[in-house]
């Protein structure tokens, strides 16, 4: 396992020079200067010189990569320029409200993808098995948005069950928080766990056409037994690989339904510095953003290296 | 068998047997779907000539509730929510209709280029794979970040995130077409690169790359929907559906209908197209 992981790595230091040098170079290319945003549009040549000074974006940009990282490999990200603060400080006051709604939206996506596909790979009924394939058909196509503002109309409005806006932290009030969590972790999770169930299905499907199937029958394994021991382990893979990938779609897409939900979290952080151009907390969003989705990435590829010898031993 | 493979095959690509698309829509589901796309589009474009005092109409009646006046009731500035639909309507479909054709097109040849350099052909799709990496609305937000908000921004959004699928299709056909005999024989023949690209490849990657032009509109209708209702996309006060969106999130509870109208048209809009793409589906793989 440990030399799995080895040659995973360089792989992963590649990814992650590349992402932040793209998140230093984005936020740059954006128009306008965010000197002359803070420091009014009739401000002196001095008085913008002064600012860039005060926000360390004079100089050249190798400089201003150098210093970045340096600062960052210290644990130092930087000041907003519009929010006035440390831009970690503003990340940690918005992060519980995103990791919240995106560690209940993978679960979900893991417990609703696997229920849907086994039940799909299993179900006798022909009419049955035809209605849970609309049914994952139409959730493929809806974006969680539009889950989102159904469930709202629905849940919220017309029979007004859960509230469906802002939010309570989990670790003050676990009960109300929830409430407040899971018609948004829901719309999220929904169209990615549809994914899941799909490959999931055919990959049973598959896998119950080899031989070791066969035997197992012919040796009496009882059919939960079956499921479980042989067909399942045997057709994770395709399901875990589209965890890792979805898990990047579950990122992007938390930042609509934070919009929705009028949840207040990083999303909704990194929109607002889209709109202020502000450089460094955009560049540790994205950056963190990637990094976040590399090692989801990474982590599935442990997991199916765990589950499954072959791939374990060939590297 | 033989015959209509090779009438697709010397098939010219300006001549793309129209009559074979026009069957799409005789089966029910492509009537439907027709009749849907061109209703929603002559009411989304003819919008100025029945609404003429256009979609800025303020009255002291806000938030109020659907009426025979007001079909979906009116938003926080009094002004009617269904005009401002059918407006918001107008801007989507402007939006994709200018995009989706241009992403098309730009990214079948993008796809075909390895016909000409087979280098830059991987070169390509490599640069395509990256595109991929950004989930999806994120590249939304960089394209808003470099070009700033508003209609540049959601068209190049729009046209880059569809480049990779038309990119990948023009490809496949490309490399199942490339070590066929016909080919072959063009290139002894001493046929130029471009025009075996043009006049072989091409007309192959034509059914494929039009089926997935009609999927693609949904997703370009909901990448504007979701970059507007962030805060991203139109700037007030021009109305589109997600615009609309973004400020009826506010008054959900008040007035719900300013939230469900603009809902159920871009529903009623995927639909429509997603049922064209499957009549097309059908009528190509029957072909």
């Amino acid at each position: 396992m440990l030399t799995f992981l080895l040659k995973k790595l360089p792989s992963v230091v590649v990814v992650a020079i590349a992402s932040s040098l793209i998140a230093f170079i984005l936020p740059r290319m954006a128009p306008g200067d965010p000197a002359v945003a803070l420091a009014g549009s009739d401000a002196s040549p001095e008085q913008l010189a002064a600012v860039r000074e005060q926000i360390g974006l004079n100089g050249p940009l190798h400089e201003q990569y150098f210093h970045w990282m340096w600062n960052l490999l210290h644990g130092d990200l930087g000041r907003s320029f519009a929010m006035r603060r440390p831009v970690s400080t503003l990340i940690m006051s918005r992060l519980e409200s995103t990791v919240e709604l995106a560690a209940l939206a993978l679960m979900l996506m893991i417990i609703i993808g696997f229920t849907l596909g086994i039940l799909s790979a299993t179900l006798r009924h022909q009419s049955a098995r035809a209605g849970l394939d609309i049914l994952n058909t139409i959730c493929l196509a809806t974006p969680p948005f539009l889950t989102g503002l159904l469930l709202i109309l629905l849940l919220g409005i017309a029979f007004p069950i859960l509230p469906v806006s802002g939010e309570i932290g989990l670790l003050r009030d676990p009960l109300k928080g929830l409430q407040f969590l899971i018609l948004p972790a829901f719309a999220l999770a929904l169209p990615q766990a549809a994914v899941v169930a799909r490959l999931l299905t055919t990959a049973i499907n598959s896998v119950r056409g080899e031989d070791f199937i066969d035997l197992a029958k012919a040796k009496g394994v009882p059919p939960g037994r079956l499921m479980r021991r042989h067909l399942l382990r045997n057709s994770l893979g395709p399901a875990i690989v589209a965890i890792g990938l979805r898990a990047g779609e579950l990122l992007g897409g938390a930042i609509v339904i934070e919009a929705i939900f009028a949840r207040n979290g990083l999303g909704q952080l990194a929109v607002s510095s889209v709109q202020n151009r502000d450089y460094l907390v955009l560049q540790a969003l994205i950056l963190g953003a990637v990094l976040v989705a590399v090692l989801i990435q990474l982590l599935s590829e442990i997991t199916i290296a765990a589950l499954d010898p072959r791939i374990r031993l060939e590297s | 068998m033989a015959a209509p493979q090779s009438k697709l095959i010397h098939r010219h690509w300006f001549n793309p047997s129209i009559a074979g698309y026009m069957q799409a829509f005789t089966t029910t589901r492509g009537i439907v779907a027709l009749t849907v796309i061109i209703l929603i589009s002559a009411l989304a474009f003819l919008a100025p000539f029945i609404f003429p005092l256009g979609y800025d109409i303020q009255s002291r009646e806000s938030l109020r509730a659907p009426s025979l006046v007001h079909f979906f009731g009116t938003d926080e500035l009094g002004r009617d929510l269904f005009v401002r639909s059918i407006y918001g309507l107008r801007s989507d479909l402007t939006l994709v209709y200018c995009a989706v054709p241009v992403s098309m097109v730009a990214g079948t040849l993008l796809g075909l280029i390895g016909a000409v350099s087979p280098r830059l052909g991987n070169f390509v799709q490599r640069c395509l794979d990256i595109i991929v990496g950004f989930p999806g609305l994120i590249l939304g937000i960089c394209v808003v970040l470099v070009l700033g908000a508003g209609w540049t921004a959601l068209l190049v959004a729009i046209v880059i995130s569809g480049l990779p699928s038309f990119g990948r299709l023009a490809r496949a056909t490309l490399l199942a077409q490339q070590q066929r005999e016909y080919v072959i024989a063009a290139r002894t023949l001493g046929v130029g690169k471009w025009q075996i690209m043009v006049r072989h490849i091409l007309p192959n990657a034509i059914d494929p790359i039009i089926v997935q032009g009609a999927v693609f509109v949904v997703s370009a209708i909901f990448i504007e929907a979701a970059l507007s209702i962030v805060g991203l996309g139109l700037q007030p006060p021009e109305p589109s559906l997600g615009t609309l969106l973004n400020n009826g999130m506010r008054y959900v509870s008040r007035a719900p209908t300013y939230v469900l109208g603009p809902t159920v048209i871009l529903i009623l809009v995927a639909l429509a197209f997603s049922m064209l793409a499957d009549a097309l589906n059908d009528t190509v793989n029957r072909k």
